[in-house]
């Protein structure tokens, strides 16, 4: 730098030029390396559970309980028998179709509750619709430890006791104050004019709302169905109360429970089971993962 | 005069009145699914749950008797709730500080701008994303206590002596679940934090350079005041769920061994589910609501203030 000082060639310039460049160029890379560096542990700590529960997946039970070799890689080939094992011998099927159904309801009951609920809350301008709206998160924030003993009264004096449709009934106590809420946020950003034009066409309120309203907030109402999904798939403690019977119970708490048989844990089939669904639902959280902290922080945040 | 203008504007103050009270309706009937199921599904089990702590209720019993506060007195004389109650607080608190601590690290080192800076956001929000009760089955087998692979790395990189149990050992075990908390909320500190330092005005934060505040001083009295709130937000939110979960305890040790990592939540399902004590269950839920109370005061607070933002 001392060097070139001082003369003001334009050929010399131009070194100057590629040298600040060069300098630029240098210290972006060492601040890459730095970032880099600081974010590796926690990138490992992150990703080494999952990854060692997908090699277990495929280990063959020998290769697995073998303490001479190296775990964490494959010292004979790599088997599919843990995950045919779930679905011949098990009710992994009954699970996973258990799952999407109660998935399924759960989300549609969330959406016809939560749809008009998040719009009246948004749009209508209600007295005291303040105080409605946080009466309503608030049951979001009422955890199932303190619900689950008088919930399982009430269900035990209907006859759905022990089947999915007991999750059916509960699940939505955590998915509408979430889902309301959000959807609430979505219909705030949609124009007022929108609506009101449809109103001088003809439409009445409720026209207006499905006709116009509706359409433009596809992708809240996608993003709630997603997070009704996530949601649900999160319990354990709802499902290990109102579900004992095996054929009736949701993927998460059947890997838990009926995987374990006597004392033995069979480790491959029961890191198949839990990878088989854990990853999709990662996955789709990781897609979503904007508006799912928006929804929570945008407490905070405005 | 005066009449005459009362006759003109009466029309229109009917007719208002008569949109406000059709918008009324068709408000309240919007929001009334909501209202209801809440009610139904979540204030009825509420207020029920005060009423079977105050009585004898059980699950084989046809009667229930008012029995007044007795079941709490019962309850925290007992020594096992004792300690559940304060291994509760314990694990809350403990993995409330690391969380804090870990998030707000990997926060600072996510907003810089590096290359493959959103692949490396999905990758480590994983442990958040993954099912509770999946995540703590793939630590439960790294905890193995002959195949743990914590154990395996551990001796080789010579961070860890001889080959521990984990979850056999009184004082491992809560260790052990507390880094399974911790190992899934960091992610969660981190993104919300992200958030919140996003929304730090840059303007700020130039004016600070310009009146010569150095890089301490700048996130000392700019970033800091800004982000605090934002992480106490994402913490209090986290605590309602890592207070209330049940499935790592659970699944890993069920409360074991001796004790060590018995919570409330597990021991309000052994004696009221399990043993089918629902009044005295009920009541060891209930010992979580003043612990809850504060956090869901301040969160609902927040919410308030969004709203008349």
């Amino acid at each position: 730098m001392t060097a070139v000082r001082g003369h003001a060639l334009p050929l010399q310039r131009v070194g100057l030029m590629e040298a600040g460049a060069r300098r630029a160029k240098a210290r972006s890379l060492r601040r890459h390396l730095l970032v880099y560096l600081g974010l590796v542990p926690f990138i490992a700590i992150a990703v080494f559970p999952v990854v060692w529960m997908g090699i277990t997946a495929f280990k063959t039970d020998a290769d697995l309980v073998n303490p001479t070799v190296f775990p964490f890689w494959f010292h004979q080939h790599p088997t599919w028998e843990h995950f045919t094992y779930l679905f011949q011998h098990t009710y992994y099927g009954d699970w996973i179709g258990n799952t999407m159904l109660i998935a399924a309801c759960v989300s549609l009951i969330t959406l016809l509750v939560g749809v008009p609920g998040g719009y009246a809350l948004a749009r209508v301008g209600l007295p005291g619709s303040e105080n409605m709206g946080i009466g309503i998160f608030l049951g979001y924030l009422i955890p199932p430890i303190l619900l689950f003993i008088p919930l399982s009264r009430v269900v035990a004096l209907t006859h759905i006791i022990d089947t999915k449709w007991a999750l059916v009934l509960v699940y939505p106590t955590f998915t509408i104050p979430y889902c309301t809420w959000l959807l609430s946020g979505f219909f705030k950003t949609v124009p007022p004019e929108i609506e009101e034009a449809a109103r001088v066409d003809g439409c009445g309120r409720l026209g207006a709302l499905i006709k116009t309203v509706l359409p433009v907030s596809v992708a809240g109402i996608l993003t709630a169905v997603i997070f009704a999904f996530t949601l649900t798939m999160q319990d354990f403690l709802y499902s290990l109360v109102f579900v004992s019977v095996s054929d009736q119970k949701p993927v998460p708490l059947g890997v838990a429970t009926d995987l374990i048989r006597g004392d033995v844990y069979y480790w491959g089939s029961l890191m198949a089971g839990a990878l088989l669904v854990g990853i999709p639902v990662a996955i789709l959280y990781v897609f979503f993962l904007d508006q799912f902290i928006s929804g929570i922080t945008s407490a905070a945040v405005k | 005069m005066a009449n005459a203008q009362a006759i003109i504007t009466r029309p229109a103050v009917v007719r208002h009145r008569a949109f406000t009270a059709e918008r009324l309706r068709f408000g309240y009937s919007l929001l009334a699914p909501a209202v209801v199921y809440m009610a139904v599904l979540v204030g009825v089990p509420f207020f029920f749950s005060l009423y079977l702590a105050l009585s004898d209720a059980s699950v084989g019993g046809t009667t229930a008797n008012y029995v007044g506060l007795s079941n709490f007195v019962a309850v925290l004389q007992d020594g096992t709730i004792q300690q559940a109650l304060r291994n509760t607080i314990v694990f809350t608190v403990v993995a409330g500080i690391f969380k804090g601590v870990l998030g707000t690290l990997l926060a600072f080192l996510l907003i810089q701008e590096v290359r493959g800076k959103k692949l490396i956001r999905s990758l480590v929000v994983i442990p958040w994303t993954l099912p509770v009760a999946i995540s703590a089955l793939a630590w439960k087998w790294m905890y193995d206590p002959q195949f743990s692979a914590i154990n395996y790395v551990g001796t080789r990189l010579h961070l860890i002596q001889g080959w521990p149990n984990w979850l056999g050992d009184s004082f491992l075990a809560p260790v052990a679940v507390i880094s399974v908390n911790v190992w899934r909320g960091f992610p969660f500190a981190a993104i919300v934090l992200m958030a919140g330092m996003s929304a730090v005005p840059l303007e700020l934060l130039d004016a600070g350079k310009v009146d010569g505040a150095n890089f301490f001083l700048r996130y000392r009295y700019i970033v800091i005041p800004v982000i605090a709130p934002i992480l106490l937000v994402g913490l209090l939110f986290d605590t309602v769920f890592t207070l209330s979960d049940i499935s790592i305890v659970y699944l890993l040790t069920l409360g074991g061994p001796m004790g060590a990592t018995e919570i409330l939540p597990t021991k309000a399902l052994e004696i009221g589910i399990q043993a089918g004590a629902l009044g005295r269950g009920a009541s060891i839920s209930l010992l979580l609501f003043p612990i809850l109370l504060p956090v869901v005061y301040v969160l609902l607070r927040n919410l308030r203030r969004r709203e008349t933002l």
